[in-house]
């Protein structure tokens, strides 16, 4: 593959074009290049031919998880036209911020995301998902009293995991908070003591934006 | 032609999806429960 690099990629016949953008998009989302196999895969998305739905499936299909990744939705509609419902429930979860419901999702179409290899990419969207879940608490909060929103304590986030059917203590919580802060998906720090997660007063959560999470 | 493929890329993606919206369901029954007392 590497050695087209010699030739002028321009030369080359449309088709092949996106074939090989196909291809070397796909390896891009193993070695987790989002950004590269972003424009991979849009540029073989949009120089296809038209009328192969199949083949925009296919891509799309690799595409979707990329987008997911650097916080972009699909439109439903797209989903239902190439019929990739299997991504439905993954994007209503990103949504609403359901941990739950993501990892429903995963699990009900455990086999053909493994089988595509965009398992692990999608699992990792639970990051994502925690960031929307701190966010709607602390909206929630914002709501009762503007004053004290930005102080959000860990035992209501364990609320709200139990409500999600997860049980986690409040030394997990605490951990996930810290691995939010880590990756910039909260702005903020942890009083330990109080265990209370303090929120930055200015964007306390970070957009993407067409940006993956930092490592 | 490259305008109408443009557009159309722009129809199937949405980047701005992440609102300050609490009045879904979802985050109603959120609401609900962070109030609630019981450990449960």
């Amino acid at each position: 593959i590497e050695t087209a690099r010699i030739f002028d990629f321009e030369e080359f016949p449309v088709k092949d074009k996106v074939t090989y953008m196909y291809y070397t998009g796909r390896l891009e989302v193993y070695n987790e290049n989002f950004l590269v196999a972003d424009q991979k895969l849009t540029y073989a998305l949009m120089h296809c031919c038209p009328e192969r739905e199949d083949n925009k499936r296919m891509i799309l299909k690799y595409l979707i998880p990329v987008k997911l990744s650097i916080g972009i939705l699909p439109k439903q509609w797209l989903l239902q036209k190439y019929n990739l419902v299997e991504y439905s429930e993954v994007v209503t979860a990103l949504r609403k911020g359901d941990i739950r419901l993501l990892r429903n999702a995963l699990r009900e179409h455990e086999d053909r995301f493994l089988r595509s290899g965009v398992f692990l990419v999608l699992e990792k969207l639970e990051l994502q998902v925690y960031q929307r879940l701190i966010k709607k608490i602390y909206l929630l909060q914002k709501q009762k009293d503007p004053s004290k929103a930005h102080q959000v304590k860990l035992e209501s986030i364990v609320k709200a995991l139990r409500w999600l059917e997860m049980d986690m203590d409040i030394d997990e919580v605490e951990c996930i908070m810290a691995i939010l802060i880590h990756k910039n998906l909260t702005k903020g720090y942890i009083a330990h003591k109080n265990k209370v997660v303090v929120l930055s007063k200015q964007d306390p959560f970070p957009k993407l934006n067409g940006k993956p999470v930092s490592s | 032609d490259e305008k109408e493929e443009g557009k159309e890329a722009m129809q199937q993606w949405e980047d701005e999806w992440d609102d300050d919206d609490v009045n879904d369901d979802f985050s109603l029954q959120l609401k609900a429960e962070l109030e609630s007392n019981s450990k449960n």
